[in-house]
């Protein structure tokens, strides 16, 4: 009898748990280990965040999932991994402290064979002085990242919204919080639905909407931006990015580093080198992402932490992680298994892996400080590696330890994005985007490092069809409704 | 003289006059009904083809 522990229960770790759960027979154990009592489908937060939809529509219940499928399920969060065990026993191990209504602080050791690390990020709000304390959203601002989040910023942006209709012009400044933030797609969809409640409710013309993020140039997205083909042109993404903006009249501040947020301002650094301060009424600005700061210990409890994780708090993984710089980059630097290199037994999926380096081009201030985006692990790749993850470990468990490990290398597969840029049955539009690979690969597809056959962006209404129905199929695949499993990642 | 609102927005700053701005034809597009429709069956078939080819 084997056990599998899964650490974390997001997309990635959700998947990994299901899939192993469906694959592996009754005689082996599936835990999953998260503190969090709710699924989250976190890219209808925005709709959240703009009134849209409630909490209740984007979440449900963890439990009763993981009761039907026979998966232990521990509201805990994980502390610690002990791969070597302790002096009286060599069965690895970790340590989870409870969560749960009535368990709160309880500690328990978990032993494993086999652990898959898909705690997704720490919301380093505390990164930028007055963005936040360590992972907690300071006063200043707002955010989209939680439920939770999302739902107290659609509160505080119908105040801004009340105050436009008495007469008071309003500032609203959105982007990313830090020289170094990634999620640059999910504070797009933000702005332009905040735009579009804005014109519905009639106070367009009293609220200001100013763009501020870390990208080079609008469009990158975390991902060096994309060439698609449109008219018969092979265009950059930054073009029809700046276009859409221009349209909806919404300012933009790019290749900024938010150095401090104060109430109601903030303070930038440009990739120049010079300073600037904005004020804003109401702001939604993406925290930079950590590791959730698991830590490892030996069988002498000495810290091995560094063994295991990148200085980012990420697991490292079978990624080149010595790179080097950004001429010698190349798509075979990124993981295929997610296998950590020293133990095994271990992978890491989602936003969790350390990735070898970041996709766009790395740039810096001349004061040495690094703006640049870190790498998107969106939905669709998530998913992908998360069921190669599980499908690796099931066949280890199985076939034993000589099996061949799935493959799921993000410059070798796509993605499938669509960003709302407003709701509305008859009148929304999304930008429905596919980009192939998700990591380009100069030497395959010299020039653009994709495939423009199979990469391309569209803004309408039929994008937001697609993203209103996603929503539903992938919250009916989580909750392992009949035909789950037909649904792709 | 016919003011074309949807070019009104190259005047308010550079950044925006470098820019392109989509025109009153492009943009009633987005949002017609019957052509959606058809971009809607395009666009799935597209995003499963990418999606075959990750998996």
């Amino acid at each position: 009898m084997s056990r599998l522990i899964i650490m974390g229960g997001g997309v990635s770790g959700h998947t990994a748990a299901t899939f192993a759960r469906k694959w592996l027979g009754k005689d082996h154990e599936v835990v999953v280990v998260t503190p969090n009592s709710q699924w989250n489908w976190i890219p209808s937060n925005i709709w959240v965040g703009v009134g849209q939809m409630s909490k209740k529509d984007v979440t449900f219940p963890l439990a009763p999932v993981y009761k039907k499928a026979k998966i232990d399920y521990r509201q805990a969060k994980a502390v610690s991994i002990h791969p070597n065990g302790k002096a009286d026993s060599d069965n690895s191990y970790i340590t989870i402290e409870y969560t749960e209504e009535g368990k709160e602080g309880q500690t328990e050791e978990l032993s494993y064979d086999y652990l898959i690390n898909a705690t997704g990020p720490k919301l380093n709000f505390g990164a930028t002085p007055g963005l936040g304390e360590g992972a907690n959203l300071g006063e200043h601002t707002v955010s989209v990242c939680t439920a939770d989040h999302a739902e107290h910023a659609s509160h505080e942006l119908q105040k801004i919204f009340e105050k436009a209709k008495a007469g008071e012009r309003q500032k609203i400044l959105v982007g990313t919080g830090h020289g170094m933030c990634t999620c640059q797609g999910a504070a797009f969809e933000y702005i332009f639905n905040i735009e579009h409640e804005a014109k519905k409710a009639g106070v367009r013309d009293m609220v200001d909407i100013k763009w501020i993020s870390n990208e080079s140039f609008l469009g990158d997205f975390g991902m060096g931006g994309l060439h698609m083909k449109v008219g018969g042109y092979a265009v950059s993404s930054k073009l029809f990015a700046e276009s859409l903006f221009a349209e909806r009249n919404v300012d933009w501040i790019v290749g900024a580093h938010v150095s401090k947020v104060e109430a109601g301002n903030i303070h930038y650094e440009l990739l120049d080198g010079s300073t600037g301060e904005e004020s804003f009424d109401f702001s939604m600005l993406i925290p930079p992402f950590a590791g959730v700061g698991l830590k490892a210990f030996d069988k002498a409890g000495e810290d091995i932490t560094d063994t295991i994780f990148a200085p980012n708090g990420f697991m490292k993984v079978d990624a080149n992680y010595a790179a080097g710089a950004y001429e010698n980059w190349k798509a075979s630097d990124w993981p295929r298994t997610y296998q950590n290199p020293t133990y095994s037994n271990m992978f890491a999926c989602g936003i969790a892996f350390a990735p070898p380096h970041i996709i766009s081009k790395p740039m810096s201030s001349p004061n040495g400080t690094p703006i640049n985006p870190t790498p998107p692990r969106t939905g669709m790749p998530s998913g992908i590696i998360g069921k190669a993850v599980a499908h690796s470990v099931c066949d280890l468990i199985n076939k034993g330890e000589s099996a061949h490990l799935h493959e799921a290398s993000m410059a070798e597969m796509g993605a499938a994005c669509v960003a709302s840029a407003g709701k509305g049955v008859f009148n929304g539009t999304a930008a429905a985007m596919t980009v192939y690979p998700v990591v380009p690969d100069f030497e395959k597809y010299p020039g653009t490092g994709r495939d423009t056959d199979y990469t391309f962006g569209e803004i309408g209404l039929a994008g937001h069809w697609i993203k209103h129905i996603l929503h539903h199929l992938f919250i009916y695949k989580a909750k392992l409704k009949p035909g789950w499993t037909l649904i792709p990642e | 003289m016919s003011i074309k609102n949807e070019e009104v927005n190259f005047g308010k700053s550079e950044q925006f006059n470098l820019t392109m701005i989509p025109g009153k034809f492009a943009r009633s597009m987005r949002t017609c009904k019957i052509f959606q429709l058809f971009r809607f069956i395009v666009i799935n078939i597209k995003m499963l083809v990418v999606v075959r080819k990750s998996h």
